[in-house]
Formats: structure tokens, C-alpha cells, sequence
């Protein structure tokens, strides 16, 4: 191997995209092609990383949806280069073979072939001659039989010119055809190489598509869990709003009643809390559900008799909103409502919906001591205790 | 002073690159000295026949003496030596014998030399390789300078040619890749040597206009000129081109020269043939740049006529001199394979500013190095350098081996020799090439 008197780099292999060649900002005052041509080779060897191999290919079309792999890599020239292959114009000619030489005549031989003489006049004497001179010629051998072999012979060699002269023009055909076909090979592998980049280019978009779809439903759930509580939270501060001008003529029973709602607001909002993690996109009325499945036996006579403005009330007060002398009146406060030993009510904070505001109880509501749950609070709800009425 | 230009042909209608170059040399020092021309009867550099006329003769005013050759080439022979010689070991005879059946081997020549030495301050041989200048060499070793026009060819390898190598007095190389070369293979740093090259002849007002208007191309031209044969990397050219005109459809390759393989049918290639002077400076002025696929090159006069033109040059990053002199001059890029082919080529022609000032460079390196008066200053200089040396120094003709050792056949092949040569561009400071100017 001859030594390198300076580094250069060699070509040839990677398939070469035309259509997005480099512009090089070069300075016309301060030409360096030494330069240039580094930045040349650089850009050639960038570009060839960007195109894959074929094993490369194989590879990432079984990983299929488990890599996601950045679209920018996907070349901007492909569909052009594509375009330019399907040319037939492009085809590579095969040179053509040599053209062979004529085959020399066919010498025809005959019995009187050995007396001819081509001297013209002189020649006619000389045959003459000859034949006079046969009978003596025969004494030393007969000629007979090599003039039969001569002249089948030549028979033979016509025969064989003809044979070569028609498998040569076989051989034409046959050529032309596997040049088609050799063509067609040729254009048809590098199709399908660029078929499989195209393929492996579209699984990697799938992929990412698809992990999009899954994260953008993901943020859908949560977008309507956030508009469920707000929708709730806006329903009872109006119904605050409505409540608020008649005072109820029982001051105390409202102030228990109060307590109550702030006792049970705290322990409603620690249901809602686990009705949003749960069914983070519910409608109003799946609070009922929620509060069924949350509170138990005991406490579903009450809850459900809750409806959906109660419920925000009651998270209002828990959010420490001055709702102490403003219970709702539909709301049905009772032991029952109240977190049961029994419940399967939340008691950790790992239970809390994400998207829930944190619970914060107003002072008032942090002084009143739970009610003492009743002995049926575990007895199952029965449908006729959802009138509003309490049990006490 | 009086010197004697030694060629194997000459003539005003012959257009080989050394004989070319022989007769533009001594022609511009025959204006400084008495030069006379020793040659050849041959005008056909393949059998060597004797068509011209022995004796004195006069081409534009210098006076030529021609000598016959004694045998014509043996094309048959010339092969089955050259192939003992460049693939199998060898001897010193073998090597002799090729030279014999190289030639053009005029003994005629070299007795006059032998006779008239005395006659001439200072021999100047050209093409290493040729039966005269071998031969010549030993004869006039005291007062002998030799042009090599020497190319990465196995015959480069041929242990008789490093003998002439070390035994002239100078050497005037074409390029600083033959001076690597001609050193590694022969060792002989110690001649003095220059790199000379040669000048060019370019018109100051060519039209580009006239030739758009005669052939009626529009759009970006490249254009090559020169024999088109693949020996010449044309075949290569073709095809990278044909590649390249798919993304550039109004780009055309013009093509100017004598035909030796297939021209492919093409729309974008225009073969114009011979042309005068005249039209092909008008083509090469009015083309965006001058395209040079060869391989192998000692010099290339093409070249250096673009550069006078202010035209860049593209050219085959696998020709050592090529490729050197295009980084050294900083007027054209060269590519190793199509991706560099259509990456080099799209950067000329794409940026207008870069175009222009690789053709400026191209201009200022032609102004530097080969305009004639910058050759012949050379010469000159290198002549008063040896005149003013001790003729002791060097020139002396290196013995053969005797008659056993020259048919020792202890000599490598001469491929293998010259595969084993530095490849790639000469490594030459700016300041270093500046010095030599």
C-alpha cells in the first residue's frame, strides 16, 4: 500500500442526495481550497450518516413502536430522488460486448478443386495437365477419398457456419433481454431500498403519532376533570349566593346544622377527593356513585340523598369559604354522612385527586366535633332515604 | 552558451505534451542563447518510423538536427518485455533490452553526442523514459539537465533510470508531486532541481460571447479539453456527469478534442471536435469552469490556460499533480468520487463570488509561476547556478553492473516499486513555492 503523502478521503458507496447539497458560505476574499474541500468531505460524511443501512432498516422496522426516533432525520429529498429513479432515462447502460469477427468464407471444395489452377490461361494447361497426370498420381495413392472427405467437409463447415450464425443471433437476443432485465433489477433494488427507508420512515411517524394520541387523551381526562370541579365549585357558590339573604329561623339547628356541614364537608371533600381520582371526567351525579362507594352502607342513606349542589356547598365550606351560617337547605346533615369506622371513606392523602384543590377546613367547622356514628350505619341504603329528610 | 534540446521528435505539427513543451523551450531560450535541437527522423511516437528527412533542418528558426532510428517498434516485443519488466523480477539486461525495444533507438543520436559534446555547454533531455535521453544521459552526464515529464507510470520504477536520475546535473521538474516522486524513487536530493513546468500562449481578449452565439448554448457550460479517451478518466467524467445533469438540467459539458472511445448520446453533451485556437479559448472563456478527469498528469497546459482565463478549474482529486496544484494555488477543487464530483461541482457553480475568485487565484498563480517570462528565468537562473558550480560536483554517469551483474535478475518488479511510492498532493509552503518563483 503506497503511504499518504497528505490525508484524503476516498469516495464511493453511499448514495449521493442531490437534492440537498450544501451551501457553503465560503468568503471570496479568502479562498482556501484545502478548506473548502475538508468542509466538502464533512458534509459528504453527514449526509451518509443520515442514510441507512440496510441492516439498519431490518432493525428499526422490528422495533416498530418501541423507539421513537426525531422526524428531522427523515430525508426532505427522498420523494424527489424517488421520482428521479422511477426515469427509466436513469438506467445505467451495460456496455455492449464486442462485436465478433466475420467468419471467413466457406471455401467450396469439389472433386476438380485439387486440378484448378487460378493462373488464368496457364491455369487451363496446367489443369489439363493434371488430369492427364491423374492416372499417374493414383499409382502412389487414390485422392479419391480425401476429395470426398475435403468436400464433406466443407459441407460440414457451411452447416456449422450457419449453426454459430443463427445461436449468435440467438445470443443477441438473449443478451439484450438479460440487459432489460438486468436494468430492471438494478432499479428495481434500489427502489426497493428506498421503498424500505420510506416503510421504516412511516412505522417511525406512526409511532410518534400514536404516542401523541396517548398523551393527548391522557391531557383530555385531565382538562375534564379540572372543568367537572370547576362547573361544581361555580353551581354552589351560586347557590351560596341564593341562601344567603333568608336567615332560617332556627339559629342553633343552623348552627349545627352548620357544624354538621363543616364536619361533613370535611369528610366530603375527602370523598370528592377520591371520586376525582377515580372518575376524573364524571358528571355531576356521579357524586351519588362516588359517595356509594366511598362512604359504605352506613352512610349511602345520606349521601345519596345529596345532590350535586349540596356537594359543592359543602366543598365550598371545606375550602374555608364563611358558609357557617349558610347551610343549604337540602342539605341533609346526619351521623350517617359522617366518616363511618366502617366506610371505606379515604384516611390517607395519597388518596386525594391531583387535580382537587387542597383541603383546608375553616376555623368554625375545625371546632365542632364529629357526631358519634350510629349503630345502623352499617346497614345497607335502601332507595325511599333519599328524600332529603334526615334520619335523626 | 549554446545548448542542445534533446527530444525524440520534433516538429512545428507536433503536438505531444514533451515534444510541445521541448519546442516552446527552445524556442523561448533559443531568445537568451544558441540553442540547437537534437532529434529524431520519427513523427510517430508508437513505431518510431523514420518519415522526416536526417540532417539539419530549421522549424522556426531553430535549427534541428535529425538522426535515423535505426529499427522500428516491435509492438509484439515491446509488451512481452514491458511485462517482464513492470510485473515479474528482473535483471539490469532486461531493463536494457525494454529500453532497446522502447526506443526510439538511434545510436546516430547518441554517437553525435558522444562526438560533439564538447560542442554544447549544456544538454537538456526530455522524457526520462526514451532511449535517447538513457543513453544521452551517459554520454553528456557532465553537462546534462533533464526534463522528466515523468507520471506515476511502473517504467518510473526501472532500477537504469535512477542512475539517470542522480547523474545529471539538474533536474527541471513539471510539478513538486514528480519532484517527490522522482526523489523517492531515486534519492537524488542532492541534484540541484526546480519546478519549472511550462508557459502558455493565451490571447488577452477571448469572446465568450461569440462562442455562446456560434454553438448557441445557454446556461452553465463545464468543459473539457484534451483527447477524449478513457485513458484520460473521460469515461468516468461521462458518467458522473450524466448522474449530475439529472438535478441540473441546464447545465452543459462541452467537449473539445479528438475522439478515441465513444462519446454517449446525450443532450447536455456537445462534442465540438477540433477548433482552432481562436474558438477554444472563446469556449473555455466563456465556460463556468474547466473540468480535468485524468488520472495521471505531469503537468496539464490546459490547466494553467484556464487559470490565464480566470477560469476554475475542476479536476481528479486522484492525480496527485492535479490535485496538488489546485490546493496550492487555491483556483480549483478535485474530487475522489461522484458525491465529491457533485458537491465540488454544485459549490463552483452555484456561488459566483467563489467562482470568481478561484479564477482570480487561478490568474495570479498563472501570473506567478507560468508566464514565460518566469520560465525562462528559471532556466537562465538554473544554468548560471550550474555554470558558476564546480562541474565536479556531479554529472557523473553511474557505472552498470558488469557482465554477470546485469544479468542478475535480483530487480523488483517496476509496479510494485512505484505502488509503494507517497501518494496524495506534495506537501509545499506557500513560501517555499514563492522561493522557487
Amino acid at each position: 500500500m503506497p503511504a499518504e503523502r497528505s490525508g484524503r478521503s476516498s469516495g464511493g458507496g453511499a448514495t449521493h442526495d442531490n437534492n440537498t447539497m450544501a451551501e457553503f458560505k465560503i468568503h471570496s476574499d479568502s479562498v482556501d481550497v484545502t478548506r473548502i474541500m475538508e468542509q466538502i468531505r464533512e458534509r459528504i460524511r453527514e449526509k451518509r450518516g443520515t442514510d441507512y443501512t440496510e441492516q439498519q432498516i431490518h432493525e428499526l422496522a422490528t422495533v416498530k413502536l418501541e423507539s421513537v426516533l426525531d422526524p428531522g432525520q427523515v430525508r426532505s429529498g427522498l420523494v424527489e430522488h424517488f421520482r428521479q429513479l422511477d426515469n427509466p432515462g436513469r438506467i445505467e447502460p451495460i456496455p455492449p460486448h464486442g462485436e465478433f469477427a466475420q467468419p471467413p468464407e466457406v471455401f467450396d471444395f469439389d472433386q476438380e478443386t485439387i486440378y484448378v489452377s487460378s493462373r488464368g490461361p496457364m491455369g487451363k494447361l496446367i489443369r489439363l495437365i493434371r488430369k492427364l497426370l491423374n492416372p499417374l498420381l493414383k499409382l502412389f495413392f487414390n485422392p479419391t477419398p480425401v476429395v470426398f472427405a475435403l468436400s464433406r467437409q466443407a459441407e460440414i463447415n457451411a452447416w456449422t457456419v450457419q449453426l454459430l450464425q443463427r445461436q449468435t443471433d440467438l445470443i443477441e437476443r438473449v443478451s439484450t433481454q438479460f440487459e432489460r432485465v438486468g436494468k430492471k433489477f438494478a432499479v428495481r433494488e434500489e427502489l426497493d431500498a428506498l421503498n424500505y427507508e420510506v416503510l421504516n420512515n412511516l412505522v417511525v411517524e406512526m409511532t410518534r403519532l400514536s404516542v401523541d394520541v396517548k398523551n393527548h387523551k391522557m391531557l383530555v381526562e385531565s382538562v375534564a376533570g379540572r372543568l367537572d370541579f370547576s362547573e361544581r365549585r361555580s353551581r354552589a357558590l351560586e347557590s351560596v349566593v341564593q341562601k344567603q339573604s333568608p336567615r332560617p329561623p332556627d339559629a342553633t339547628e343552623s348552627e349545627g346544622e352548620s357544624a354538621d356541614a363543616s364536619a361533613t364537608g370535611s369528610g366530603r371533600t375527602r370523598r370528592r377527593r377520591r371520586r376525582s381520582r377515580r372518575r376524573p371526567g364524571g358528571a355531576a351525579n356521579d357524586g351519588t356513585n362516588a359517595a356509594r362507594s366511598t362512604a359504605g352502607n352506613g352512610s349511602a342513606e345520606a349521601t345519596t340523598a345529596v345532590d350535586a349542589s349540596g356537594e359543592a356547598a359543602n366543598e365550598v365550606a371545606s375550602s374555608g369559604e364563611a358558609i357557617t351560617t349558610a347551610a343549604p337547605s337540602d342539605v341533609t346533615t346526619s351521623a350517617a354522612a359522617t366518616p363511618s369506622p366502617t366506610s371505606t371513606a379515604p384516611n390517607s392523602a395519597a388518596d386525594a385527586a391531583p387535580t382537587d384543590p387542597p383541603p383546608t377546613i375553616a376555623p368554625t367547622s375545625t371546632a365542632a366535633p364529629s357526631p358519634a356514628p350510629t349503630a345502623d350505619s352499617t346497614k345497607p341504603s335502601r332507595p325511599d332515604a333519599d328524600n332529603g329528610t334526615s334520619e335523626q | 552558451m549554446k545548448l542542445a534540446v534533446v527530444v525524440q521528435r520534433y516538429g512545428a505539427d507536433l503536438n505531444g505534451g514533451a515534444e510541445l513543451h521541448a519546442r516552446y523551450i527552445a524556442e523561448h531560450l533559443a531568445r537568451h542563447t544558441q540553442v540547437e535541437v537534437l532529434t529524431t527522423c520519427a513523427r510517430d511516437y508508437i513505431t518510431w518510423r523514420n518519415e522526416l528527412n536526417p540532417g539539419l533542418d530549421i522549424v522556426n528558426d531553430i535549427p534541428v538536427r535529425r538522426f535515423p532510428v535505426s529499427r522500428e517498434r516491435d509492438v509484439d516485443d515491446f509488451g512481452q518485455r514491458s511485462t517482464q519488466v513492470f510485473e515479474q523480477r528482473h535483471s539490469v539486461a532486461a531493463e536494457l533490452a525494454w529500453l532497446r525495444s522502447e526506443g526510439p533507438t538511434s545510436p546516430a543520436l547518441v554517437n553525435h553526442l558522444r562526438r560533439h559534446r564538447a560542442n554544447y555547454d549544456y544538454c537538456i533531455f526530455f522524457s526520462f523514459r526514451y532511449y535517447h535521453a538513457y543513453h544521452g544521459l551517459r554520454v553528456t552526464a557532465g553537462r546534462s539537465l533533464l526534463v522528466p515529464t515523468a507520471e506515476r507510470d511502473p517504467a518510473l520504477g526501472l532500477r537504469i533510470f535512477a542512475g539517470s536520475f542522480r547523474s545529471v546535473r539538474a533536474l527541471m521538474y513539471n510539478s513538486y508531486e514528480e519532484r517527490a516522486l522522482i526523489n523517492a524513487v531515486s534519492q537524488n536530493h542532492s541534484v540541484p532541481g526546480v519546478v519549472v513546468g511550462i508557459g502558455s500562449e493565451v490571447p488577452t481578449d477571448p469572446q465568450p460571447n461569440r462562442f455562446r452565439q456560434v454553438t448557441g448554448i445557454a446556461g452553465p457550460v463545464i468543459i473539457y479539453v484534451g483527447r477524449i479517451d478513457e485513458n484520460k478518466g473521460c469515461r468516468e467524467l461521462f458518467e458522473y456527469f450524466r448522474r449530475y445533469a439529472w438535478i441540473a438540467p441546464t447545465l452543459t459539458l462541452v467537449l473539445i478534442g479528438k475522439p478515441v472511445m465513444p462519446i454517449p448520446e446525450h443532450p447536455q453533451i456537445r462534442h465540438l471536435g477540433f477548433v482552432s485556437d481562436q474558438e477554444k479559448f472563446d469556449a473555455m472563456a466563456a465556460a463556468d469552469l474547466l473540468v480535468i478527469p485524468s488520472y495521471y498528469e505531469s503537468l496539464s497546459m490546459v490547466t494553467l490556460e484556464a487559470w490565464a482565463l480566470g477560469r476554475p478549474v475542476l479536476a481528479n482529486g486522484q492525480c496527485d499533480v492535479l490535485a496538488g496544484q489546485c490546493a496550492r494555488s487555491n483556483a480549483g477543487l478535485y474530487y475522489d468520487s461522484y458525491e465529491e464530483f457533485a458537491e465540488t461541482l454544485h459549490t463552483i457553480l452555484s456561488q459566483s463570488a467563489l467562482r470568481r475568485a478561484l479564477g482570480a487565484n487561478g490568474r495570479t498563480y498563472f501570473n506567478t509561476h507560468y508566464t514565460w517570462p518566469v520560465i525562462e528565468r528559471k532556466y537562465l537562473t538554473m544554468l548560471d547556478r550550474l555554470e558558476r558550480a564546480d562541474q565536479r560536483n556531479g554529472g557523473r554517469a553511474e557505472p552498470l553492473p558488469g557482465w554477470l551483474g546485469r544479468r542478475r535478475r535480483d530487480l523488483p518488479p517496476g509496479r510494485e516499486l512505484v505502488d509503494q511510492l507517497p501518494t496524495g498532493p506534495a506537501s509545499v509552503t506557500r513560501t517555499e513555492e514563492a522561493g522557487e518563483s
